[in-house]
């Protein structure tokens, strides 16, 4: 690589998820799954829940990861990590990083006492939760990481219950590191996952991935969508270290609800010829309730 | 097959990936487009092109070679352009636009400091180009074709080179040492300078097309013109470039205390300003209002600083004069009308609204024209020399460009066309046609993402105090900071050309935006983009753009 190559690569990114697999074009969370492996770098290893993520990068003969990776089953990479995590210290090998990850399924539904459990008994692992707001990998049914509102093929009519705050579920098992992100901005997603990885014990980053295919918008807006999903409110980014909230990021000029809403196909049908339904009132009173809470 | 370790199923080392890239129905190409700036700039410059460097590198010598690419006379456009480029600058709509004439002036200014060269692109090659004329018309025709190989001789009609440049335009503006290191610098090229020789008066224009492969006219318009009323003859009534060309060239006039100019153009300002500065009393008489008023506005504003008396509505019926010598000025008050052919309201006499003002001298800065003496050629109304798209003359072989050719005009407009005429001659000489390329397309603030540039406040020049500056010739605006320039560099949006951001590198969720190992430039890998066009949305300046799959 030539000076001014090296100048530029000032930036992380060592192809560690690497190019070939087979997400949709603009796939929030291949771009999240990037970033969190060239941010942990080649000692890693990576337990994957069956989901997108899983599906799209591990095809033989020509998986993606360019680190160890296992494929658990759609409810336990939690409990599957925990084991790695022991055996290691068993073995008296390490220090290795354990990343556990799946989607907001797995995370929110099925997988969760496994997550709990591994929380509770302290294993040294980073669980990362790729957060797009249905079961995508099998046809966009609801999960409870939903949010109020949102078409899925299983809630045809929009969902209507509101999306689970797993991460201060998280941090209420006394967990030391917690934090939001999106992809949007990979310099802050970077540095969480590289000050999780420096914690010892449990650990949880919820990301926000959009889903061209899921969400129905062109995947050249997926960049854009997470950066509305914060100027909002509806999808809030902070830090809890030991219990306590920190470096909540303000928002920098309030944005109505609409504007993160319209782009989005699964939330189309909540405007009648353009104009917002009750639906859309109840959104912007979520976004707001973030606000207060967070002081956004 | 190779045995692999117990549990492996596949040696990563040796995947060969699977190329997504045959998925695509749209892809990413990089287009370099041209920024409104150089758009803008009638010289041409490549405004991003120096700010980038400086932005970059803080190397204010390579910022000087790119900016004398396309302008020989950066010092002093960094003084008197009125700056097109900044009304175009895209960034206006964000915030402000860049201090680009500023940025110029320090540039040019280092290449002084520091005695920069020009360098050659051609070694020499035989034929010659007379170049008559060297204001900055000539001066850039010359200098673009040395550059070129070409052995070129300038025929100046004054005793020094510049054109308006040095006679016209005052040394608080524009000091005549900085000028003058630039045109040495431009003649270093190896040009021929020879003044005091009048084409058409000492020397044929016959004996130029005779003994030259080609001639290029940048003659500018010389001579002033008035309005012509009654008592013009009187002494101490002088044009606006008469005057200014006395005091130039270092004549001594005497103003006396009452000074009237009139006019509303550039000339008017300067001569208003200049007998100021000699302790005149001074005031504009101008037909219409300030709105209307041709000069730049910078110019109006700083004359106004420097307390000169605006008389709008006002226009001069009459000199009258006590033994041949201005007393005063009888005019007359009008109102404005619906606008004429020019767009301008149209100033109509209020009756019996004459009176007398006095003056002991009279400016007539009223207009200018073109000095034809011995010279045959084809006009356009006439009053200026026409010429083909080429700029070629009715004459074979003999162009034109500048003052002369356009109208009144600006030094960077007289730069571009000498540049211009260069390529044409050039071309003429070669027997070729046309081998100028059209420039990309320009590019609009609407393609940018402002998402990613921040707001900053705009450099600006500070001005001597007008109790200092008035007391002498001295420039009003004191050198600038190199640092300051390079901190404003850095606001360039860089619009339509890679600066590096790596966001296309980044937000690939492919992998597919590689780095360049020879270029080290960014570049896509098409063996796996998938075409999705996000790295196109978030290239902050549209340099990365959605194609249809060839
Ligand atoms: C008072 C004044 C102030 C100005 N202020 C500004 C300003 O602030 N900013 C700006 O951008 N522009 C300004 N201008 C306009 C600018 O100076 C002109 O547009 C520019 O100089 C035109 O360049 P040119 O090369 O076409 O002609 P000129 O500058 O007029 O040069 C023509 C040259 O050709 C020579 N010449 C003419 N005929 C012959 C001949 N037959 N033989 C030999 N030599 C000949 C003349 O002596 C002269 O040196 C100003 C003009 C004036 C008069
Ligand atoms: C026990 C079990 N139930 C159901 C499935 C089918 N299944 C595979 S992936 C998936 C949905 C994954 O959703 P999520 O975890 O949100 O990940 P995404 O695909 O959205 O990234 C389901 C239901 C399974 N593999 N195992
Ligand atoms: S369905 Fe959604 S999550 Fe799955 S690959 Fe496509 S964009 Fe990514
Ligand atoms: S921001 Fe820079 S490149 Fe864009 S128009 Fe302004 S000076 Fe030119
Ligand atoms: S996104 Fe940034 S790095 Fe990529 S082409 Fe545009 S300016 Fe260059
Ligand atoms: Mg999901």
């Amino acid at each position: 690589m030539n000076e001014k190559a090296e100048e530029l690569n000032r930036v992380e990114k060592k192809d560690l998820f690497a190019s070939g697999h087979r997400a949709c074009g603009g796939c929030g969370q291949a771009l999240a799954a990037r970033l969190v492996h060239d941010a942990a770098g080649e000692n890693t290893i990576a337990c994957v829940a069956t989901g997108c993520l899983e599906v799209f990068s591990s095809p033989y003969p020509d998986p993606s990861w360019r680190i160890p990776f296992l494929h658990s089953l759609f409810e336990n990479p939690a409990a599957v990590a925990s084991g790695v995590e022991v055996a290691y210290k068993a073995l008296k090998k390490g220090p290795v990083n354990i990343i556990a990850q799946a989607g907001d399924g797995s995370t929110a539904d099925i997988g969760f006492q496994c997550i709990s459990g591994m929380f509770e008994r302290g294993h040294n692992v980073l669980y990362v939760c790729y957060d797009n707001e249905a079961y995508m990998n099998t046809g966009v049914q609801r999960s409870s990481f939903t949010p109020y509102g949102a078409w899925t093929s299983t809630t045809p009519m929009g969902n209507k219950t509101r999306k689970k705050n797993l991460p201060l579920i998280a941090a209420d098992h006394g967990i030391p590191y917690v934090a939001t992100a999106t992809v949007d901005d990979f310099k802050d997603l970077q540095r969480k996952v590289k000050t999780a990885l420096s914690i010892e014990g449990p650990k949880y980053i919820h990301i926000l991935v959009p889903c061209p295919l899921g969400w129905g918008h062109p995947g050249d807006l997926t960049v854009k969508i997470c950066r509305l999903a914060k100027d909002t409110g509806l999808f809030p980014i902070f830090e809890i270290i030991d219990g306590k909230v920190t470096n909540v990021q303000k928002i920098p000029v309030k944005v109505p609800v609409e504007e993160y809403l319209k782009p989005q196909g699964r939330f189309r049908f909540l405007f009648k010829k353009g104009v917002p339904t009750e639906e859309v009132a109840e959104i912007q009173k979520i976004a707001n309730q973030n606000i207060e809470r967070f002081n956004l | 097959m190779e045995k692999l370790p117990l549990g492996l199923a596949l040696d990563l080392r040796k995947v060969v990936p699977y190329k997504t890239g045959s998925w695509r129905t749209l892809m990413p190409v990089n287009i370099m487009q041209t920024p409104p700036c150089t758009n803008s700039c009638p010289a041409g410059n490549d405004i991003r092109g120096f700010l980038r460097v400086l932005a970059e590198k803080q190397d204010y010598e390579e910022a000087w070679h790119v900016l004398t690419r396309t302008n020989p006379l950066p010092a002093t456009c960094g003084r008197v352009c009125p700056h097109p480029c900044e009304a175009g600058c895209n960034r206006r709509d964000f915030d402000t636009p860049l201090a680009i004439n500023s940025a110029e002036r320090a540039v040019g200014d280092y290449g002084l400091e520091y005695n920069l060269k020009h360098k050659k692109l051609i070694s020499k090659r035989k034929e010659k180009v007379a170049v008559v004329g060297s204001g900055p018309a000539g001066l850039s025709c010359a200098f673009h074709l040395a550059k070129r190989g070409f052995q070129v001789k300038i025929y100046e009609a004054n005793s020094e080179p510049g054109g308006w440049m040095r006679y016209g335009i005052p040394s608080y503006r524009l000091p005549n040492y900085i000028l003058k290191q630039e045109i040495d610098k431009i003649l270093e090229l190896g040009i021929e300078l020879e003044c005091n020789v009048k084409i058409g008066v000492n020397i044929p224009m016959d004996h130029l097309t005779q003994h030259y492969n080609a001639v290029f006219l940048g003659l500018g318009a010389q001579m002033g013109t008035s309005i012509k009323i009654p008592g013009e003859d009187a002494q101490n009534v002088f044009t606006g470039v008469e005057f200014l060309k006395l005091i130039n060239s270092g004549q001594i006039v005497e103003v006396g205390r009452d000074f009237i100019v009139v006019g509303g153009g550039n000339t008017a300002m300067d001569c208003a300003r200049v007998a100021k500065r000699l302790g005149a009393n001074v005031s504009v008489f101008y037909r219409r209002t300030r709105v209307e008023m041709p000069a730049i506005t910078a110019e109006i504003d700083e004359a106004m600083e420097e307390r000169i008396m605006f008389r709008y509505h006002t226009n001069p019926l009459k000199i009258i004069t006590d033994e041949d010598r201005v007393v005063g000025l009888l005019c007359e008050q009008m109102e404005l009308k619906e606008p004429d052919a020019s767009g301008r309201v149209r100033p109509v006499p209020i009756e019996g609204s004459g009176s007398v003002y006095p003056a002991d001298t009279v400016i007539m800065a009223t207009g200018q024209a073109v000095d034809y003496d011995g010279i045959e050629i084809q006009k356009q109304n006439d009053q200026w020399i026409s010429t083909n798209e080429n700029l070629m003359t009715s004459i074979d072989g003999v162009f034109a460009g500048g003052d002369a050719v356009l109208g009144l005009e600006t030094v960077a407009v007289a730069i571009g066309q000498g540049l211009r005429a260069a390529s044409a001659i050039e071309d003429y000489i070669e027997g070729d046609v046309e081998s100028q390329l059209a420039p990309p397309p320009v590019i609009y603030s609407k393609d940018l993402n402002t998402y990613y540039y921040t707001h900053e406040k705009r450099f600006s020049k500070k001005a001597v105090s007008i109790h200092t500056r008035l007391k002498n010739f001295r420039e009003i605006y004191p050198s600038i900071d190199h640092q300051d320039i390079i901190k404003e560099a850095e606001r360039c949006f860089s619009c339509g050309l890679c600066f590096y951001c790596s966001n296309c590198y980044m937000y690939c969720p492919d992998n597919a935006v590689k780095i360049s190992p020879s270029t080290g430039r960014y570049e896509f890998d098409l063996d796996f983009c998938k075409g999705c066009g996000l790295c196109a949305k978030e290239c902050p300046c549209h340099y990365i753009q959605m194609t249809l799959e060839k």
